[in-house]
Parts: structure tokens; sequence; C-alpha cells
């Protein structure tokens, strides 16, 4: 993270009364919370809501100012333990991570805030990974919210409102004792608007006004039996009621009023933009959002007001719930709202929108069009109708020309990357010992379940590929393989896998990559990050190996078969995971794959490198090469490789049909090619370039005397 | 009032600085004062992967007390503007239904970042680029082909400069040339190179349009009369002289006559494909790569001219050459004498320590030492034809000729085949030796069944389904199936 600058955002945090802010939603979050006064903030990365924690965290001197306490947690359940702050206290925090996975990690903490409940304000931002771009598992947080009993804003994706939204959350919270999520789509984190914003308010208590006092011992605010009973009733008898009186006073939920009122759509805030955009592709709404179709925008998806369900409802014929995602839990609860009501109101919703997957605008434009012509028979939908045709008629066209699938492109390995020669060494070691399973795991190594390594029997989760194995290596002849990064060995890893593995004698292998952040979300600092000075002297270089915490922790709890290989030296990576495999030491094997992430090598080593070139200093770069004359077009070398660098070009070879191996002037010189043709007994067309730059005069001297004594070749 | 916004969506490779583009964007429109929201899914921080940009914005500034709607997903059939830094990605946002002919204006890159899945073909898996050119006409109201990757790499600027202009003299926005350069200019660093390539594309996308606005299309020049034999036998020739010297390729017009009196003169275009390959594929195969070769060819002035233009070296950088090298003991034995050879083999087969024979090493053919050691290796070529590998190719190329033979005397489709038998003849050490036990399974199972029984003709598309199979995967696994 140290070689990332966000001077820029930085400078929108600062804003004050009046200015207006253009800029991420994420970020647009992030002022908010300032804007609200928070004294804590604390959270765990993952796409999209990185940038709320990396932002804050480099915002030093603003938070210092402010007094505004911020935390990079190692997991999300640290992270939703640091509310507790908020259960004792009247400060107000915030945390964020990505949903659904971090939720799930969050989820004992979660339980035991919300039982006693809060009274600071305590919000929880998450990216709700869902749709396409998302890269976890396809749940909802809804479901958390409704077991948990935390109140849900899912805010109309537009700035002013999101922003409008952050603030009423904290004053939701409080004046209902309740945490709140409010959870973001992907889009909408990465959506570019702009909203006028307010000063930020320094927190009454803070890092700067302390408090003298801790807290007087409350038997009440534990989550311990016997006040666990007491929470529940007042969870339902006196939270959610406070807290639907707020959502009503302050006018949480938006109303647009249409001019057919004979059916209305009741929508989660997110999807608001997409819906406008369908009812304009049917004629019944314009750019400004004026619709034909009566709408209520739901900003707060739990608790729903029932009172508002069945005004809105009350006198059409049908209304039309666009829930996106499942199970539909707000069509559910609406059901019972109108059933209780004895509204006879036709409900609509999965029945005529998608059931599972993302709700795009032909989704929307589709079921629209389905609803409009039970209910409203007289509208012409013809619009929207032929708009499906249209497209089936296109993307038949674009099949027929295409006459196949197009390949993939799934995202892979950054040029360079340390760990991609390790599975280069795991499918060379194969070839010795046989196929091995293989429990992947989160995080950059991932990308080795695609081409051209294909690795990977199972994920279960951040940190959980050795306890994955677990349950594998007690019915295989063969010794499993679990991959882990030192983002997921610290996140959850150490405990649930080393420690479990320890205490059972499992005779299981892990390898963890070293590479000294969690490079997935954008490079985050772990506990193992090399410090500063080690990295500025290691420039361009791995410094990786000036950090021992792993291996300490490791031999401190007992590890006994403990390995450190760099990871580009392919040859001996293949050595020690063949060793592994066959060694007769009965327990743990620890393999250490070294190499510092590549970004982040490069982003130190570029400025540098500018600087010198720029005073006319003496720079080597390497780079590797294929002679294409003696490249004979088999690609062996890409199936053990995939880097964007090595890629295929036409043979300038009139004889030769297939194409040639090609390095492409990105490559930084990471030594992975020369390693792999030795290694694998490749072929002799790989070379390194040695590119002085600069040179001094004895570079210059010693390339004559080369050249003179090469026949002029060199 | 506009009441419907202008939707733009861009396509590009993570890293390529489309988050740039679209901030630029975002920044002149609101220096124009639009309504204007862009979103991205950016996908994860690796690089590589698929991305894209959406931007909408309205053609002029709201009316008091309204603000427009915009949506965060781009929806089918409705952009406006579509530009693409990549081929195959432009491609996939049609096949997926984004471009509508009606509305569409297409501007992709005809480059190609080849994806993993294209290159890591044991043959040639690179999409047919036709197929996407046609994809991009046929499903575009007005498309403008540019190479944006040379465009920014001429300009020392990375893909969303080239990308900015295009877009602009594309006419997507409903403001100046000059804001878009106010915002190339505010944005700070890289503005110079960043200009010039805006500035590139811009003209070059206005030339495009011209072109495509007075001319009626292109119509493709008919194909000259083919000489295409003459051209490979030509080469073909050259090579082996180049290879060992002139006798060689006399060796090899001999080899090409039998094979064109085998042939005949028939105006079959199946016949003269066969033959074609045919000759192709002696040459190659005459010219093997061995030892000698390899070294010959690394030491060669030429090549390290093309390593300097490759890395794009200026004249005042001083370039160091170091090669990885790892012959294996089959590698030394092929180029020796047969009966030295053998001696070798049979020791390497009795699994005795072969030191150092197998050990990867490197040689600077820049350094002295290391150039003469190659240029000494390269000395081995000329006694070549009395070496172990000589006799045994010679051997398979003999009968290869006398299976050509008979087969373009027998039938046009299994010559076709036949002749590209060889291309499974690849690579060195291990992929070397698989190609050729690949070979010698398709050669006892299929070809000498064929041609004992002269049942030719039908077993035609076995045998070259058995050659797509072997290089289907390196397991062998598509082979054996095909095989079974």
């Amino acid at each position: 993270m140290a070689e990332v600058s966000f001077s820029k955002e930085i400078k929108l945090l600062k804003l004050g009364q009046g200015e207006t802010f253009h800029g991420e939603g994420i970020l647009a979050v992030t002022k908010a919370l300032l804007q609200s006064g928070v004294t804590y903030v604390g959270g765990y990365q993952g796409a999209p809501v990185s940038h709320l924690l990396d932002v804050m965290v480099e915002a030093k001197d603003l938070m210092g100012e402010l007094g505004v306490h911020v935390q990079a947690c190692t997991n999300e359940a640290s992270a939703a333990a640091m509310l507790g702050a908020s259960i004792m206290y009247p400060v107000r925090g915030a945390v964020t991570w990505k949903s659904i996975v971090g939720t799930n990690v969050a989820a004992d903490a979660l339980s035991n805030l919300s039982s006693p409940g809060v009274m600071g304000g305590a919000l929880i931002v998450v990216g709700e990974d869902y749709g396409e771009g998302a890269s976890v598992i396809q749940e909802r947080t809804h479901a958390f919210a409704m077991k948990s009993t935390m109140w849900l804003m899912d805010p109309r994706p537009n700035l002013p409102t999101i922003v409008r939204m952050v603030e009423k959350s904290f004053e939701l919270s409080e004046a209902s004792n309740a945490p709140v999520i409010m959870e973001l789509r992907i889009r909408a984190c990465h959506v570019r608007g702009s909203f006028t914003a307010s000063d930020n308010i320094a927190p009454k208590i803070s890092a700067r006004e302390l408090q003298k006092m801790p807290a007087e011992f409350l038997y009440d605010r534990l989550a311990h039996p016997p006040v666990t009973y007491k929470h529940e009733k007042l969870k339902f008898e006196v939270r959610m009621p406070a807290a639907r009186q707020f959502i009503r006073d302050h006018k949480l939920n938006e109303i647009f009023d249409g001019t057919h009122n004979d059916v209305g759509l009741i929508v989660q805030g997110g999807l608001y933009n997409g819906l406008i955009r369908a009812l304009q592709e049917i004629g019944l709404a314009d750019a400004y959002g004026r619709t034909d179709i009566p709408i209520l925008a739901l900003n707060v998806v739990y608790p729903l007001v029932p009172e508002e369900i069945t005004a809105f409802a009350a006198g059409r014929k049908a209304i039309a719930v666009i829930e996106e995602g499942q199970p539909e839990y707000i069509e559910h609860e609406i059901g019972a709202i109108l059933r209780r009501a004895d509204l006879n109101t036709v409900l609509h919703g999965k029945d005529m929108f998608l059931q599972a997957g993302e709700y795009t605008t032909e989704v929307l434009v589709n079921g629209l069009v389905k609803l409009l012509a039970q209910h409203l028979p007289s509208i012409d939908t013809s619009h929207g109708a032929g708009f499906a045709r249209e497209l089936s008629v296109l993307r038949g066209k674009a099949q027929a020309i295409l006459a196949g699938p197009l390949p993939a492109r799934p995202p892979g390995f950054c040029i360079g990357c340390p760990e991609r020669p390790v599975f280069a060494a795991l499918k060379l070691a194969e070839r010795e010992v046989g196929k091995v399973h293989v429990s992947a795991d989160i995080g950059c190594h991932a990308l080795a379940t695609f081409e051209p390594f294909s690795f990977g029997n199972s994920i279960l989760g951040y940190g959980m590929s050795l306890a994955s194995s677990a349950g594998v290596q007690g019915f295989s002849q063969k010794r499993p393989i679990a991959i882990m990064g030192d983002g997921g060995f610290w996140h959850n890893g150490l405990l649930s896998g080393v420690t479990s593995s320890l205490l059972n004698h499992g005779d299981q292998i892990l390898v963890i990559m070293k590479n000294g952040y969690t490079s997935a979300t954008g490079t985050q600092d772990v506990i193992s990050t090399p410090q500063a000075e080690a990295r500025e002297k290691a420039a361009g270089a791995s410094t990786v190996d000036s950090d021992l915490t792993i291996e300490n922790t490791l031999k401190g709890m007992g590890v006994k078969w403990l390995r450190t290989v760099n990871n580009y030296r392919v040859g001996d990576m293949r050595k020690t995971i063949v060793e592994a495999m066959r060694t007769p030491f009965d327990g743990l094997k620890v393999i250490i794959a070294e190499g510092e992430c590549q970004l982040e090598r490069q982003r130190r080593l570029r400025p540098i490198r500018a600087k010198l070139l720029g005073e006319g200093k003496r720079v080597v770069r390497e780079r590797f090469g294929v002679d294409e004359d003696t490249c004979t077009g088999d690609h062996s070398c890409i199936r053990l490789s995939g880097c964007p660098t090595l890629t295929v070009k036409p043979s300038s070879d009139p004889l030769k049909t297939d194409p040639v191996a090609h390095v492409t002037n990105g490559c930084v010189g990471c030594g992975l090619c020369g390693a792999n043709a030795h290694a694998a007994t490749l072929c002799p067309s790989f070379f390194r370039a040695e590119i002085v730059s600069n040179p001094n005069w004895i570079d210059r001297a010693k390339a004559g005397l080369r050249r003179a004594l090469t026949a002029g070749a060199a | 009032m506009s009441l419907r916004p202008r939707t733009l969506l861009i396509a590009a490779l993570g890293g390529e600085g489309g988050g740039v583009l679209a901030e630029w964007i975002v920044s002149a429109a609101l220096q124009a004062k639009l309504p204007v929201q862009a979103t991205s899914v950016p996908g994860v921080a690796q690089r590589t992967g698929a991305t894209s940009y959406y931007i909408e914005m309205m053609d002029e500034p709201a009316p008091e007390g309204l603000t427009p709607v915009l949506a965060l997903v781009p929806v089918p059939g409705r952009i406006d503007y579509m530009i693409s830094s990549e081929h195959l990605e432009t491609a996939r946002l049609l096949e997926r239904g984004f471009a509508s002919p009606e509305r569409t204006v297409l501007i992709s890159s005809t480059s190609r970042v080849y994806t993993t899945a294209e290159k890591m073909q044991m043959g040639d898996g690179r999409f047919d680029p036709e197929r996407l050119d046609r994809l991009c006409h046929d499903l575009s109201h007005a498309y403008i082909a540019l190479d944006l990757e040379r465009l920014a790499l001429d300009n020392g600027t990375v893909v969303s400069a080239p990308m900015f202009g295009a877009l602009a003299a594309a006419g997507a926005f409903p403001f100046s040339r000059e804001v878009c350069e106010a915002a190339i200019r505010a944005g700070g660093r890289g503005a110079e190179a960043s200009l010039k390539g805006f500035a590139a594309a811009f003209t070059a996308t206005r030339v495009a349009l011209d072109q495509s606005a007075d001319a009626p299309a292109p119509t493709q020049e008919p194909a000259p009369p083919s000489d295409a034999l003459k051209k490979v036998v030509a080469l073909g020739q050259g090579r082996c002289a180049e290879y060992q010297d002139e006798a060689y390729a006399e060796l090899f017009l001999d080899r090409v006559r039998l094979l064109r009196d085998a042939a005949g003169s028939t105006e079959d275009p199946r016949q003269e494909h066969a033959l074609e390959e045919g000759v192709r594929r002696l040459a190659l195969w005459m010219a093997y790569e061995d030892i000698p070769r390899v070294a010959d060819l690394k030491t060669r002035k030429e090549r390290f001219t093309r390593i300097r233009r490759d890395a794009e070296m200026r004249d005042d950088q001083i370039l160091h050459v170091v090669e990885y090298l790892k012959p294996g003991i089959e590698e030394i034995a092929a180029m020796l004498p047969p009966k030295l050879g053998n001696v070798l083999m049979r020791r390497a087969a009795s699994g005795k320590e072969t030191w150092p024979f197998g050990r990867g090493v490197n040689i600077s053919t820049t350094g002295v030492t290391g150039y003469w050691t190659m240029r000494a290796l390269a000395g081995f070529g000329r006694i070549r034809r009395s070496s172990l590998r000589f006799a045994e190719e010679t051997a398979a190329i003999e009968r290869w000729l006398a299976a050509m033979r008979q087969a373009l005397q027998g039938s046009p489709a299994f010559a076709g085949a036949l002749a590209e038998l060889p291309r499974l003849l690849k690579g060195y050490g291990d992929t070397h030796l698989r190609g050729r036990a690949n070979y010698a399974a398709i050669w006892d199972g299929i070809v000498m069944p064929a041609l004992s029984s002269g049942q030719l003709e039908v077993v035609a598309p076995k045998l070259r389904q058995a050659i797509a199979a072997a290089l289907a995967d390196p397991e062998g696994k598509t082979l054996r199936r095909a095989l079974a």
C-alpha cells in the first residue's frame, strides 16, 4: 500500500460546507462518515469497498485533526467486534468489508453486538458483491440483517442520496439502539457523481477528546444469559417500532407518483436507476425520472414499515416487488403485511422477474412487459416487447458470425508475479509424483484455477485451504497440498488451519505464498509486510525475506518441517514439493514460497529508475526474449507460465504456419522464463537481455573489446 | 430538451487506464456543465482481466429543479458510442448484444492481446480475426477500425489517450476537442504524451471516417493466380542451402520433383494444397533444429539487431545476452557420429551418471567465451551428414516421402493430411520426444494400415482428426481416444 498515493482522494475528504464533491461512490461514503462525526472506523479490505479504508489509513493528518481512530483490522470479525465500543459509549463508529463473505466471518461478533444493541450509532458499510464483476458466492446480506435484527439500507445509487442515507443511518441507529448495515452494489461503489459537501464534524469523544472514565458495569449490556432473553424482546418490542417510526418520520423511503395508479412498483433503492431506465425503454418514464407507474423506492429494505406498504398498495389492482437475489425476503414480508391488512392487491415479484441473477435493464423490461400486459392492458408495451426480440436477433446474428464461443479472458497473475512460478513448479512436480489434490484458497493464487494451470479441487473460504484438506488427507493415499497466501494465513489460516492440523497431527502439506501483502485486494499491509527501510533498500528486488514473522510464528507453534524457497527457483521449488510429498515425516509440512508482490516492487522501482535515467546515471534493465527462428511453436513455455508478456505472434518465417512464442517489451525480467526453460527442459529459444542505459566508460570499453573479439556480432 | 442520455461503453483490459479515460470524460462533461455519470466493473486488482466502463451524459444542462436519473448498467442495443482497446473484447460486447446496427458508432482497436486459452494451444489457437472484423461491421451503425495499441506505443503513452481522441473525433461528446484536451491537461502527470496520443487518434479517426464516407466499401482484390507452390519451393531451397549447403538444396529439389511427379498435372485444388503443404513440411523437416543449428542462429549478427529492435534500444545502450540452454544427452548424441552417439545413448538408457549432460547452462553469447563456444558448436553442422540424428531423420523423411507419393497418386485428401503430419515434430527435449512418439503412433496406427490397404480416401478424415488430436493436449489424452 505504501507505494500508492491517495492525495487526490484525501483532498476530497477535506471539502467544507457548500463545496462540490466530484468522485466515486465509496469515497462519498467515506466523506459522509466524517460529516457524521464518527469516532472510529475499521474494516477489512475487499472489492468494492477497499478504497474506504485505504484512503482513511493514508489520511493520517486529517484523521488526527478530527481525532478519528482508524484501524485496518486483520479480518472482518475483528472489525465487527470494534463496534462493541458503541454499546456502552455514545460514540459513532463505522466498519466496512466485502459481503457476503466478510459478513459471514463477522457473524459471531455481529450477533453479540446486536443483541445488547448500541448507544452510539453503529454503521456497517458492505460492498454487496453481487452480479457482473462479483468475485464471491452469490448470497444476500439481507439474511444477516434479518436474523440479527440489524437495519439494512439500500440507497438509490446517486451520491446525494447515498450521503444522506449514511448520515441518517447513524441517527436511525441511535434512535433505535440497533446497528445499521448499508449495502452498496459494485457499480454503486464505483459510480462517479457529485454532491454538495458539508463540514466534517470532530467527534465529542475521540482520540483528541479522551473519555476519562470507563463505562459503568451494566450486565444488561452483555450478550450473556439471562439478559439475552430480554434483548430478544427488546429487539421486537422497542427497537423495531422505534426504527419504523424514524424511517417514516424522516421519509427515508421515497414515493414517486405516477399516472397509472392501478399498478405500483416497490423497488430496492439500489435498483431504482435501472428501473427508471427500463420504464424509459417501454416509454413510461423520462430521463429525469418522471414515471407513469408509481414507485415506492425502499432506501431501507429492513425493516419494512407496514403502514407505508399498505398505504402504497391500497386501491391498486397489483403491486410488484423488484428485488434482486434470492430468496425474496422483501416480497415474502410484503405478502404477510398485505394479508394481515386484508388487502386484496395482487402481489407480484419473482413470478415476473428473474429468480436468481442480476436485475439488468433487460430483465426488468421483460418483467415489466409481462406485468403490464396482465394488469394495464391499455398501455402500449410493444416497444418493450420489441426490445427482447431485437436483442435475440442481434445475438443470433453474432452467434452466426462467430460460429463458436469466444475464448474467455479471466483475470490472471500480473507480469512477473512471484506466485506463477510456484504453480509451474507444482505442474512439474506432478510429472514425478502424479496428480495431487490441491486445496485452493482466496487470494491472487486462486488465479491458478484458470488456464494454463487449472489447479484447485476446492475453495472453502479465505484462509480455509489447510482446514479443508484435513478431511481429504484422512482417506487419500497421497498427501493433499493446501495453498494459502500470507493474507489468508493471517486472516484465518493460522488458527483454522495450522493449529488444527498440529493439534490433530495432520499429515498435510501447506504452501504459504509469502508475497508480503494482501495483494488481491490492493496490496494492503499484513503483520509480516517488510519494513519500510527494507523496502527502500531493496528497490526493485524482493524483500520479503527481511521479515520472519510467519516462520517464527510457525516454529513457535511447533511446526517441525519448514522449508523456505525462493519462488523463481522453479527447480528448487519442484524438488521441495516432491520432498514434501515423499518424506517419511509424519506431520504438518510447510513450504514458504518467498517472492515479494511484483506490483509493489515495480511501483517502487519505476520512480527510482526514472530518476536515475533523468540524471543520466547508469541503469540496467533485464528482460527475457524468445528467438523466433529457433521457436517451433509448440507453446510448452506458455502452458507453464501464462504471463501476459509471454504471448504469440505470427512467425516471420514464411514457411512456418503456427505462431511463435514472443516476449513483449512489458517483460520485467522476473526470471521465470529462464527458470522454466531449465527446470522443464523446454527449449533453447529463451534468452535474457541485459540492457545498460547510460553506460559508463568501463561498459563501453568492454563492449568495444567484445565486439572486436566476436567478429562484430555482439 | 433532450430526454435521452447519451450512452458510452468502454471496454478495456485491467491496467490499461480505462479508469483514467472515464475520469477524463467525466471531468470534461463537468467542465461543459453537463450532467454525467460513470461507473465500472473494474474487477480484481490484477491485470489482464476484461473490464468495462459505462458513462451516461445529457447533451444539455438539466432544467431547473430536475436531476436526470442515469443508469449504472449498460443496456444491450442502446449504446450510442462504444470503444474497445482490444478486438476480441469488442466481440465479447457485441456477442452480448450491446451494439446496435441502428445506433452504435463502434470504434475498435484491431490489435489483439491473446488470451491464455489461445496462446497455450500446441498449434495455432488464435481466434479468427476475420470473424471479429465481420462482427464489428455487421453489428454496428458505423465501424471505425484503428490500431489503438500502435497509436499508444508510437506516442509513448497508454491506450486510454488514443481512445479518448478517437471518441472525440467520432463525435461521441457534446463538447469540443479543446474541452477534452483541457481535461487531459488538468489530469497532470504524463499529459504531454497523452495529448500526443489523443491528437494522433483524433486524426486517424477523422481519416477513417472520411474514407468510409467518400469511397464505397473497398472490394477485395482478386487473388493473383496461384504461384504459392513456386514460392514455397524457392523458400525451401534457400532454407536448405543456408542450413547446410548447395548440395543439400539440390537434394531438397530432387525430393520436391518426386512429389511433383507423383501429384501429376492436376487442377484439383486439394491436390495443389497437398503438394504445397508437403513441400513446406519437407523444407522445415530437412532444416531440423539441432544443437549446431541453434548455436548458429544464436550467434548471427541479425539476431542481435533484432533483439535490440524488439527491446526498443537506442544506439548508446549496451546489450548483454545470456542464453538458457539445457542440452539433453540425446541432443548431444544426435550431433555425434552414430557410433559415438549410440554409446552415449546406451549410457543414458542404462541410467548411469551422465554428468555433465542434462544440466542447465547459461552462456553469454555477447561474451567472448560464450560466443566462440557457440560458434564451435555451430561448426558441428559441417559434419552433420555423418551424425546420428541425420541418419535417423533422413530415414524418416524417406519413409514419409514414399508415403506422400503413394498418397498423391491415390487420394488428394489423404495426401493433404499426411503432408501435415510432420507438423507434430516440434520442439526440443521432452517436447520433441512427445512429438516423435505422437508421430509414430499415428504412423503405425493410421498411415501404415491405410497405405497397405489402399483405403486412403476413407481414412483421410481420420488422419486429419488424429493430427488435430495430437495437438489438442500435451498429455496425449485426445490422441489416445482418437486412435482407440
